[in-house]
């Protein structure tokens, strides 16, 4: 019965990280109505970023949050502006932009291969980190250091990014947009500013999950996919656009991945977040707990 | 010679060329860049049928190729019956899933249907991949299915050389593009291009707009499995992660759109840009410069996306009624605009 | 004989009662209109009637069968279509294929659906842009295209979703000649229109709703006269009693 408990623990902690990864999926659908299939690349990206910040400085691999978060931040914001927004510009009527999702694709193969271009196919991580398979004994339990750090550093980010949309100026336009892009450019702000600011936060977050992976998780070129579809997949249980949703989201198919071995050969349990994700887009397409836009 | 004579006689060459090509290549390096050309020009046309026309984003078609791979395999490999009927099983199995699929799933909006194809598609391979034994049906795991080439012959769907499977596969595109054909200048066809376009306006004009979807759907995906037997069987070894891998998917979609969705030609166009791009850039840089070919797909498809979102066909069409235009002088009444825009 | 008949109709959204017990009837043959401020519940109406929208309650006749929860596409291949308030335009395809989309509806073969929307080209003075992308349309011309997809469905009853709205007034009196022509064919037609100017002209009855309800009924110089009309288009300070 521990194991459980113990496996449970852990579960939502990776959990909760899996949500941070999603974040800025959830948030990017939210303004800019598109789903970004470039997402787990930039995560991919992030992680080389803060491999080689940590590598090159030796410092604390949080301390690499000062550098990741704001290049990732000027990454996302520069993509969107220079690649993303003239699709948007020539297809101002279509509702539903196909052609952005196909982009956003595009742009996902160009990282991931020139990741492997650049790095090789290598499985790198870091050795000596200061939070490496450090252990948290709580009686008979041990809960994962870094996965812990992961699950502080989850939930301030979303919270943060929640009181940014909430209380400053640009999350203002940022909800504003989200809701009718149109009266929002009625209203003066500038749509594309306001798309940029989105991706770029939602950039940022990713950079952020990528500080809390790198401690114990493998730094490859096509890691990303891997996230890719589970923050797909974390983001439709939560429903697509909410930012409390996709923690939620992430927590609970961390629970699976973790209690779902106890019971059944584990590569099934793969099978059964995909069951779950089908069963959820047919049956309530607006996500688990119904909320779409909770900010 | 008028200018329909002059499209006539351009197709009747291409037909030529294409079926004389094997007697003039005898390399089986380029029969075999040939035959995967083909095979994905046939994928991407029978994806276009319900991606292009009816305007909505599979990215999951691999799953049908696997369900045409396995069925035909399982069924000669076990029972002995020969891929040639196997095919046609898998074909029917797919049409099913597809509808099945297509069900829930037509009813979604852009993104969300591009979502549930992807996971229906890695669902499959999971599912696949997990079991070794389904009821009396070995599917083998993650390890896949080897198919021995001892029954060499035309009824057992097995040949020495390339050429056969060439000819198979050129008459199979020949024929996906023929039905592409119908179907554009057909009640259907005009229903699915309504019903992508404006589905209100079109549910209005008496288009049931769902069953329009679905019976594109079932067609794509019976087309598609016939592929995935072809693949089998010029292989010889199928596996979840060859036949149904979310790479798959995403090229056909990728070839598509870059080629042109939603036009007879499109699909044709992209595999025959895209294709050699793909094989050469491995033949020659695969040990140096892994990945290449993907980076360059990467940057056409955002700037075919950019420049024209239409996907090149339009331009190329554009150019070649313009090389007519100067031949015959002054714009004759063009009866096919309509159809292929 | 009426061909349409509405009786007590109610539509709801949330707790909206955007129709409220609304009946009306039309005689075959008849242009009927329907006229009332901006959100009066026109077109929640239209769309009930259209298969849109599932009514709250109430029940609808068309040719004496109750189509109460008929989807649209049923309801066009039994003889009724409607046009969209906001054009909704085959952008990509040319005028020729939008309403071949329309003659469908009577034949599976291309040649014939072909035909038939040549001819309803023909009919509406618009077989000079039978080529032409529909995206490239003017608004009068995207109007008009409008009409000839639902007439090439052959229609017994068409609702007009307000056709005439954005036209200038040369084109809104080509507009009114189109429909009293289609009227002769023996078209019973049902109008939504903001335009008195047109509406008055065209209707031989006209139905008059506020909030929902039915709030005047009759010819168009009853209606035009009648204070209940005058006061819920003007506001209460406009009656002088």
């Amino acid at each position: 019965m521990i194991y459980i408990l113990e496996d449970a623990i852990n579960g939502v902690l990776m959990g909760s990280i899996y949500g941070l990864t999603a974040l800025g999926l959830t948030l990017i659908f939210g303004v800019l109505k598109v789903i970004n299939f470039a997402h787990g690349s930039l995560l991919m990206v992030g992680m080389y970023a803060a491999y080689w910040a940590i590598i090159l400085t030796g410092v604390h691999p949080y301390v690499a949050l000062i550098i990741v978060a704001p290049v990732m931040y000027l990454f996302g914001y520069y993509l969107q502006d220079i690649v993303i927004k003239p699709i948007f510009k020539a297809e101002k009527d279509v509702r539903e932009p196909i052609t952005v999702i196909i982009v956003t694709t595009g742009v996902w193969y160009i990282l991931d291969n020139l990741t492997l271009l650049i790095f090789g196919p290598t499985y790198r991580n870091i050795q000596d980190n200061p939070l490496k398979g450090k252990m948290l004994e709580i009686g008979e339990m041990f809960i994962s250091v870094p996965k812990l750090w992961g699950f502080v550093t989850a939930v301030v980010t979303a919270a943060a990014v929640y009181w940014f949309l909430q209380k400053t100026r640009m999350g203002r336009a940022i909800r504003a947009t989200s809701l009718d892009r149109e009266a929002a450019s009625l209203m003066g702000i500038n749509q594309f500013k306001v798309y940029n600011v989105a991706f770029g936060i939602g950039t940022a977050t990713a950079g952020i999950a990528a500080v809390t992976l790198v401690p114990f998780y493998n730094i490859f070129p096509s890691v990303g996919v891997l996230f890719d579809i589970k923050g797909f997949i974390i983001v439709v249980l939560g429903g697509l656009g909410s930012i409390g949703g996709a923690i939620l989201g992430g927590i609970i198919i961390g629970l699976i991945e973790s209690i779902a071995p106890q019971f059944m050969t584990a590569t099934w349990t793969e099978a059964i977040v995909y069951g779950l994700f089908l069963v959820v887009l047919f049956v309530k397409p607006s996500g688990l707990f119904g909320v779409k836009y909770d900010w | 010679m008028t200018r329909q004579n002059i499209n006539r006689f351009a197709l009747i060459l291409v037909g030529v060329v294409a079926f004389g090509l094997p007697l003039v290549l005898r390399s089986p390096t380029y029969l075999h860049i040939l035959i995967l050309l083909y095979l994905y020009a046939y994928l991407t046309s029978s994806w276009n049928l319900v991606g292009g026309f009816a305007g909505v984003l599979p990215l999951g078609h691999s799953a049908f190729i696997g369900i045409g791979a396995y069925a035909s395999t399982i069924l000669s490999l076990q029972y002995g019956i020969s891929p040639w009927i196997g095919m046609i099983v898998g074909g029917i199995l797919a049409a099913i899933v597809g509808i099945l699929i297509g069900f829930p799933t037509f009813k979604m909006r852009g993104a969300y249907f591009a979502l549930a194809t992807i996971a229906f598609g890695e669902g499959i391979r999971v599912m696949v991949e997990n079991v070794d034994n389904l009821g009396p049906l070995k599917i083998n795991g993650p390890r896949g299915l080897q198919i021995p080439p001892t029954n060499i012959g035309f009824g057992n769907y097995m040949f020495a050389g390339k050429e056969p499977y060439y000819y198979i596969i050129l008459v199979m595109l020949l024929g996906i593009l023929a039905i592409t054909y119908f179907i554009s200048r057909s009640k259907l066809g005009y229903y699915l291009n309504a019903g992508g376009e404006e589905p209100e306006a079109a549910m209005a004009l008496g288009v049931n707009v769902a069953r329009a979807k679905l019976i594109a759907m079932a067609m794509s995906s019976f087309f598609t499995a016939l592929a995935g037997t072809f693949y089998a069987q010029f292989t010889l070894y199928i596996h979840p992660k060859s036949v149904i891998s979310l790479d798959f998917s995403f090229e056909i979609a990728f070839i598509a759109l870059i080629g042109g969705r939603g036009s007879i030609a499109g699909p044709v166009l992209g595999a025959l840009l895209l294709r050699p791009v793909s094989d050469f850039s491995r033949i020659y840089f695969g040990s140096t410069l892994p990945g290449l070919h993907l980076i360059i797909f990467g940057t056409v498809l955002i700037l075919v996306m950019i420049f024209q979102p239409r996907g090149l066909q339009e331009p190329l069409t554009r150019a070649y009624n313009r090389l007519l235009d100067k031949i015959f002088g002054g714009t004759e009444q063009k009866e096919i605009t309509h159809e292929y825009s | 004989m009426n061909i349409l008949e509405i009786k007590n109709l109610v539509k709801d959204f949330g707790g909206l009662r955007a129709v409220d017990t609304l009946s009306l009837s039309i005689e075959e043959g008849q242009i009927l209109g329907l006229i009332g401020p901006n959100g009066a519940g026109k077109s929640t109406a239209f769309n009930c009637i259209a298969g849109v929208y599932p009514p709250t309650g109430g029940d609808i006749y068309f040719a004496g069968e109750k189509i109460n929860r008929s989807k649209p596409w049923n309801l066009c291949k039994k003889g009724l279509a409607r046009t969209f308030q906001i054009v909704k335009p085959f952008s990509s395809k040319s005028v020729l294929y939008n309403v071949m989309v329309g003659s469908f509806v009577t034949t599976d073969k291309t040649s014939v659906a072909k035909e038939k929307a040549l001819n309803v080209l023909r009919l509406l003075q618009f077989e000079d842009k039978k080529d032409e992308r529909a995206g490239n349309l003017t608004i009068a011309e995207r109007k008009r295209l409008e009409i000839a997809r639902a007439l090439a469905t052959e229609p017994k009853l068409l609702l007009f979703d307000e056709v005439m709205a954005g036209l200038r007034p040369a084109e809104v009196d080509e507009m009114v000649q189109i429909i009293q022509n289609l009227r002769h064919q023996g078209i019973t037609i049902f109008v939504i229109e903001h335009i008195m100017r047109a509406i008055m002209a065209l209707s031989d009855r006209i139905v008059v709703i506020h909030f929902g309800k039915k709030i005047a009924e009759g010819s168009p110089q009853e209606v035009a006269s009648d204070e209940n009309v005058i006061k819920a288009y003007l506001g209460d300070e406009y009656v002088v009693s």
